[in-house]
């Protein structure tokens, strides 16, 4: 039981309290770029969830194999490999969507959440564990993509999903469909989540390792000191 | 060591394993990914002929066709669309064109361009329907006259194309081009390089004489007929006697005429748009202008003027008719004002008295440059009659 609460709490953790776009400041650069339509945004996050997914089960199967040496080069292949297969793939039957994300969907391999739950999660966690973290980071990116899409695309082109809304039409705040306006709904949300989760989320206790939402899978020294001294 | 070897054979084995995938989703995805560009190469010529499809790029080296065309593709229905790449006000203009199977323009599109006024996106519509010919009667937009004429010719050059593709032959040589082959077949030692000869004296029955720049003889220009003339005045291409004895001695006497410069100090009330005058021997004059056009009279934010005036060379017999007109240099603005340099604009002073010389076609877009050259032909008018005695 505890078991499976734990198990959907991994699944959990990247939608909410663990977000990688919101809480971790991860991946902001395609989070900038892709979101000013939604459909756009909503495959940008389909596609490194697919990525994250496959990356994750993959690294955590050859967790033992791959020496610690030369464990940069293996993810980046690995993740590199499963970019370019998406790649191919959303080219072959989505290429509307291939042309949307243009430049962003080969820049998942430098995506910096994808490497971070390589290196913090599933290097150190179980087959499943790392899928369920890996998608359930997907989703939280998707997620969070997704929402900040609809703000740009409502307020900023008065559509939505590409399809127009008359009503917004000569109300249109076209600066948050350029990147400056990016930044702006960014910024507004992470504060929104913020006070939301107030109390809840990492992030505000002060900056050190307890307030790290990855301490817990960290294994470097100053974090495995404050751990054992909570403890 | 074995530490190294170990890191070494497993990013290797990953990365073989990895390249192993790719090459497996490259196999299933590849020829999907070729359709999609195909349709989507195939939509983009679909807008300019509609009644296509089954696009087929055709490989143009084959042809001799105009070097406008970059590329060329025929459609299942027998048209063809080309990919034309001109110049108009600046280069890198490049135009998409469908070509029905009865050879007449089914669409036209502006792919891209740097044209200044925007005309580009539109004026295709106006030539659709047209064939080779009738497309002649489909007119410039003043003010943008490179622009819709370079676009004009460009699709002109598609329907000679398609012309050339279905098998049949069509003059692809431009204006100069074909000027240039006449000369040349009627005087072929002249290597292929000619000046036009200024004229200062009446000829009977020639419209122009062409030199060859190497001194191997001239050719003179009689109606639609090249007649190529030796260095020693000796009419060489078949012609009737009379015609080659006029033609020879016209010449003989062109070439003679030697000018000698008047002290135009000397007169009162020439105008100062007068530099210098020549009177030739056989009592004609020739006379050396400058007009206020655009570049003295003109000049707004977009197009400063330059400050120049323009140079004119008439000569004229003297009774007060021009036997020729040059313009010698000219500073107008680009496109525009500078086609009084063009010889279809100054040539139609030829012949021109005071009477009349007013009625040439203006230049399109360019009133204050044609007002300014207008007004030194008249001052050339006026100059000669003072310089015959009379009042200017």
């Amino acid at each position: 039981m505890s078991k499976n609460n734990n198990c959907m709490s991994v699944l959990t953790n990247g939608i909410i309290k663990e977000n990688p776009v919101f809480i971790l400041i991860l991946g902001t650069c395609p989070t900038l770029a892709t979101t000013n339509n939604v459909v756009g945004a909503f495959g940008m996050g389909i596609a490194a969830l697919a990525v994250l997914f496959c990356s994750n089960i993959l690294i955590s199967l050859l967790r033992h194999i791959i020496p610690d040496s030369v464990r940069i080069p293996c993810y980046i292949v690995i993740i590199a490999g499963f970019v370019t297969i998406v790649q191919m793939l959303v080219q072959a039957f989505f290429p509307e969507l291939y042309k949307m994300l243009g430049v962003y969907l080969a820049l998942i391999t430098v995506n910096c959440i994808i490497l971070g739950r390589a290196e913090m999660f599933a290097s150190k966690n179980s087959v499943i564990r790392s899928g369920l973290d890996g998608l359930g980071m997907g989703i939280g990116f998707t997620l969070a993509l997704t929402a900040m899409a609809t703000i740009r695309e409502v307020f900023g082109s008065a559509s939505f999903a590409g399809i127009s809304i008359p009503f917004l039409e000569n109300y249109k705040i076209e600066f948050l469909v350029k990147a400056p306006g990016g930044m702006l709904v960014y910024g507004l949300l992470i504060a929104l989540v913020y006070a939301l989760t107030h109390g809840k989320a990492p992030m505000k206790k002060s900056f050190s390792c307890a307030t790290c939402p990855s301490a817990a899978y960290c294994n470097t020294a100053a974090c495995k000191k404050e751990e054992e001294g909570d403890k | 060591m074995i530490k190294s070897v170990k890191s070494t054979f497993v990013l290797v084995s990953i990365c073989a394993v990895i390249a192993v995938m790719l090459a497996l989703t490259n196999y299933i995805t590849a020829p999907i990914i070729i359709k999609n560009e195909n349709a989507a190469a195939n939509d983009a010529l679909l807008e300019v002929l509609p009644d296509g499809g089954d696009f087929e790029k055709l490989d143009i080296s084959t042809f001799t066709l105009p070097s406008t065309v970059t590329d060329a593709y025929s459609a299942k229905n027998g048209g063809y669309v080309f990919k034309l790449t001109t110049t108009g006000y600046s280069s890198g203009f490049v135009i998409m064109c469908g070509i029905n199977a009865d050879g007449t323009v089914s669409g036209a599109k502006c792919l891209s361009s740097t044209e200044t006024l925007g005309f580009e996106k539109t004026y295709g519509k106006e030539l659709v329907g047209k064939n080779s010919e009738s497309i002649e009667t489909v007119d410039t937009i003043s003010g943008a006259t490179k622009t819709t004429a370079a676009y004009r010719s460009a699709v002109k050059d598609a329907l000679n194309s398609a012309i050339i593709l279905g098998g049949g032959s069509v003059d692809i040589r431009t204006e100069e081009e074909i000027l240039l082959d006449n000369l040349s077949s009627a005087l072929p030692s002249a290597e292929g390089k000619f000046s036009k000869l200024f004229i200062t004296e009446v000829l009977e029955g020639i419209d122009a004489v062409y030199t060859a720049d190497n001194g191997m003889g001239s050719v003179c220009v009689v109606g639609e007929d090249f007649i190529g003339v030796d260095s020693e005045i000796n009419v060489i291409s078949d012609v009737s006697a009379e015609m080659a004895e006029n033609i020879s001695s016209q010449l003989k006497n062109l070439f003679a005429s030697k000018a000698t410069e008047i002290s135009i100090a000397d007169y009162d009330g020439l105008p100062s748009a007068l530099l210098s005058a020549s009177k030739t021997e056989s009592g004609n004059y020739i006379l050396d202008l400058k007009g206020a056009g655009y570049g003295i009279n003109g000049g707004n934010e977009y197009h400063p003027a330059s400050g120049e005036y323009i140079y004119i060379c008439v000569s004229m017999t003297k009774d007060g008719k021009i036997i020729d007109c040059l313009t010698v240099s000219e500073e107008e603005t680009d496109g525009i004002g500078s086609v009084c340099a063009d010889e279809k604009f100054y040539g139609q002073f030829v012949g021109k008295t005071e009477e009349n010389y007013g009625d040439i076609d203006a230049i399109s877009g360019a009133t204050i440059t044609t007002d300014g050259y207008k007004t030194a032909i008249l001052r050339a008018f006026q100059s000669v009659k003072i310089l015959e005695g009379g009042q200017g």
